[in-house]
């Protein structure tokens, strides 16, 4: 017959063909010599210069202040303008001065000294109304900042938040002029609280009390966060964005510490996919690995000095449905029960601490606060867990666990379901979708659930915003308990300006929930970690436990 | 034709109310809110503000007719997620990389899956077509997200002869645009060798060897050309499909396209997106078919004249 007029197709065929086996067999081969290639040569850690590429796994869904709510759109808030405080280092991380340089407290008064040298981009000085214009900005109905709740500790703000604008209705310019924020001159703001909040100025330190320009909110609208239009103040500019695909900041030369900034050039990629994310650090095409990694990997990837890992202030945990399940022994029995350590070194494994009481280690005051809440440990005590079952009189054997589909709840659920089997217990996993999910999880709870995932990631550094969750009516409190001495506790830790007094009171509070003597409406299971892949020339990376990365810090080179 | 094309085109009117009308109603029927993004509760007075600024606390015809509207003056409003962007900036922006990839991944799919299927009908039941249908069977079993992975990982991590992620420069665009063309690649491929094989048994065939044209002639002029409608008809929906995107393999090389926004839209209820990209997938495939229909009557007169 004919000569094949046809060969070269199957030739690149055949190529292909031959490409994949070799790539599925060296996968099989070599995955566990994955090398850590990073470009340039190790220097010292004050370098000065560089470009730093990282992977970060999602497009920033607001680069404004007031609306911004992801960590990757706060970490590029953060980084590219000035916060009113920084925290400190942990464990305190007590405030630092940012754009205020001092702050008095006195009772519900807070004033705010802003410093008088700080530019935004656009060459303006940034004033004290630039912060009132924006608070009340973000504050307004209008604008529909999901964190405007992060501002009800002022006075007049809730209200205000809560009015219905329309032409007919003057009562929000009313509301407007109530709210307990001024500016009495050019750098001092003013604030009025609804009642003494100890924490208030370490709040300060979240982005969405960051202000913004006024001027370039007025000209451009929405699009105000785009390149050429953003104006901002801080340490780097947003100099490129190339949307779902590229962030690029460049060093801002007016920042008002520019000195002490060592990097010229950030760029960020979006990498959504961990496992490549992964496989781009491995080539070296990034110097830190944001984004993350399949879990499967990671037994390996902290066997490598890229791995960097970082505690946080937040919390998984269960809660129990106390109507669901009435008696406190059977709760307590089911906290006993749980397997911390196996779940944290065998399912999340990035080096999560397992949780032995609700305040997270890395809150200021923990080992105050947890000190009386010794009672749950982080392997399973069965041996206490059968006493306190032998002592519930009608135990509920048919327990429903909801938990919602994400990775990772189900095989930790399954692992608790095996330990909560040797109490006798019959336990039903109802793995939900999101919106199915939040509308069995109330509060209050549909009555068919008695256990539910749940978790926490502090606002603020202080354990009132982890300890308020499970006051009566919280909107977040899903477990049906509710203590009027535990509420007591808390509004008096409210008005207690003396840190060692509040953290008693916070003690006091903690033992209420998970101690020997405690309610046990909820049982905690792990305190999160933050980790990350970064290549040995980056120096000063950092995390502090609000998951606040300051690339101020960092060099390469 | 061109009354044929008109008529056409005034269908797919009612076709895309159609379209919005049924993604509305299934958006609502899946329930869940595009305010709702963690286990925080979001305090009643926010979320009443939200639902106000963008219209959802209106009822159902309101907010449907404002969809409508929306489509109708091409502009698809803000998006409920990314709080800065407006969906027509998302369209734009996106839509095109997703169609650079997708039409590449269908040429590429047809410049090999076509040749690969007449090799191997030709040479049936010998190695080449072993080997070809092998390949073919191969690639269409194997799942994109484990071919992108090996793909990254032998040339990307392993080699370093391309980059592990982006849509910037010639060499990003070599393994994305692999992996998305193989499934339909090997598509086109058993398709043209099935239709192909049954064309060469044909009795017209049989009629010109033995009036011993030239075997190249035979094949070129009356082989191929009927042999090639199913995978025309084929390739109309496909090519729609792959023009919009692909959320895995999108997601995977990090490819800023339509695609993935298509699957966290809908994921996050940003309504707006959602319909913004369906109604663009709906015209889209629309008119694929309707150039698949015109093509198919240049290739077999015989159904030309029933259409118009």
């Amino acid at each position: 017959m004919r000569k094949p007029r046809f060969a070269w197709p199957l030739g690149l065929v055949a190529v292909l063909f031959l490409a994949l086996v070799a790539a599925g067999c060296g996968g099989g081969g070599s995955s566990g010599s994955s090398s850590t290639t990073t470009t340039g040569t190790s220097g010292n850690a004050n370098a000065s210069g560089g470009t730093l590429r990282m992977a970060i796994g999602s497009e920033p869904p607001s680069l404004d202040p007031g609306l911004a709510t992801d960590t990757t759109s706060a970490f590029v808030v953060l980084n590219t303008n000035i916060p009113i405080v920084y925290l400190g280092p942990a464990p305190d991380l007590k405030a630092e001065p940012g754009l205020a340089q001092s702050w008095d407290v006195t009772g519900k008064d807070v004033t705010l000294h802003l410093r008088k040298d700080v530019k935004w981009t656009d060459g303006t000085p940034v004033t004290a109304n630039d912060v009132v214009y924006s608070w009340l900005r973000t504050i307004s109905p209008q604008l529909g900042a999901d964190y405007a709740y992060q501002f009800y500790g002022i006075q007049g703000a809730q209200e205000y938040n809560a009015c219905k604008p329309s032409a007919a209705n003057q009562q929000c310019d009313t509301m407007k002029s109530k709210v307990g924020i001024t500016a009495p001159d050019k750098y001092t703001v003013k604030i009025t609280l609804t009642s003494p909040q100890a924490w208030f100025v370490q709040q300060l330190s979240h982005t969405s009390f960051i202000p913004v320009n006024k001027a370039a909110v007025d000209k451009w609208g929405d699009k105000w966060t785009e390149p050429g239009h953003i104006v901002t103040d801080g340490p780097f500019m947003l100099k490129q964005w190339k949307h779902d695909a590229s962030l690029t900041l460049v060093k801002n030369p007016d920042y008002v510490e520019a000195s002490s900034v060592k990097l010229d050039t950030v760029k960020l990629n979006i990498i959504t996919d961990g496992s490549t994310a992964e496989q781009t650090f491995n080539s070296g095409g990034v110097d830190v690995n944001e984004t993350g990694w399949p879990p499967s990997d990671t037994p390996q990837i902290k066997n490598t000095p890229a791995y960097q890992q970082f505690p946080s202030l937040g919390i998984y945990y269960y809660g129990f449905n106390i109507k669901a399940i009435p008696d406190v022994n059977q709760r307590k029995a089911m906290a006993l029960a749980i397997d911390r350590k196996t779940i944290v070194d065998h399912i999340t494994q990035t080096g999560q601490v397992p949780a032995t009481a609700f305040t997270p280690e890395g809150i200021p005051g923990a080992s105050t606060i947890n000190s009386e809440s010794n009672f749950l440990k982080p392997t399973a005590d069965m041996t206490l867990a059968q006493q306190y079952m032998n002592k519930v009189s009608s135990p509920v054997k048919n327990v429903n666990l909801i938990f919602n589909n994400a990775p990772g709840h189900k095989e930790i659920a399954i692992a608790i379901q095996a330990q909560w089997k040797k109490l006798g217990l019959n336990v039903t996993l109802k793995q939900q979708d999101w919106p199915q999910f939040l509308k069995f999880l109330g509060p209050p709870p549909d009555p068919s659930v008695s256990v539910y995932r749940n978790g926490w990631i502090a606002d603020f550094p202080d354990d009132f915003n982890f300890l308020s969750i499970f006051q009566c009516g919280s909107g977040n409190n899903n477990t049906n308990w509710c203590n009027k001495k535990y509420d007591d506790l808390l509004k008096q830790a409210t008005a207690e300006q003396d840190q060692a007094k509040r953290y008693d009171l916070y003690k006091q509070a903690e033992a209420m929930l998970t101690s020997k003597g405690g309610d046990m409406p909820i049982a905690p299971i792990y305190w999160y970690t933050f980790a990350y892949q970064v290549a040995p020339n980056v120096h000063g990376w950092n995390t502090n436990p609000m998951d606040e990365i300051d690339l101020r810090k960092v060099s390469i080179g | 034709m061109l009354k044929f094309v008109v008529r056409r085109v005034l269908w797919t009117i009612p076709i895309i109310l159609l379209v919005i009308f049924m993604t509305f109603w299934m958006m609502r029927a899946i329930k869940g809110s595009p305010f709702r993004k963690s286990e925080r509760a979001v305090p009643a007075a926010v979320l009443a503000n939200l639902n106000r600024k963008f219209g959802l606390d209106k009822p159902w015809y309101v907010q449907y007719g404002k969809y409508v509207e929306n489509v109708a003056t091409f502009d698809l409003g803000p998006s409920l997620v990314l709080r800065n962007q407006d969906v027509n900036d998302i369209v734009k922006q996106h839509f095109p990389v997703s169609a650079q990839l997708g039409g590449l991944a269908m040429l590429l799919a047809i410049v090999v899956g076509v040749p690969l299927g007449i090799l191997s009908a030709l040479r049936a039941n010998r190695v080449t077509d072993y080997i070809a249908m092998l390949f073919a069977n191969l690639g269409f079993a194997v799942p994109s997200f484990l071919v992108a992975t090996l793909l990254i990982y032998e040339f990307a991590a392993q080699l370093r002869w391309f980059p592990t992620n982006g849509w910037t420069s010639a060499d990003t665009k070599v393994l994305p645009v692999i992996t998305l063309s193989l499934g339909p690649l090997t598509y086109f491929a058993r398709i043209v060798r099935g239709q192909m094989l049954e064309t060469l048994q044909q009795d017209y065939v049989r009629t010109a060897k033995a009036k011993g044209l030239r075997w190249k002639r035979i094949v070129v002029v009356h082989v191929l050309r009927n042999s090639l409608i199913p995978a025309v008809t084929a390739a109309g929906p496909l090519l729609g499909f792959l023009v919009t995107g692909s959320f895995i393999v999108e997601n995977i090389f990090a490819i800023p396209g339509i695609g993935r926004y298509y699957v966290t839209s809908v994921q996050g209820r940003d309504y707006s997106t959602v319909m913004g990209i369906t109604v663009l997938l709906a015209i889209l495939i629309i008119v694929a078919n309707m150039i698949v229909d015109i093509l198919y009557g240049f290739l077999d007169p015989r159904t030309r004249d029933a259409r118009t």
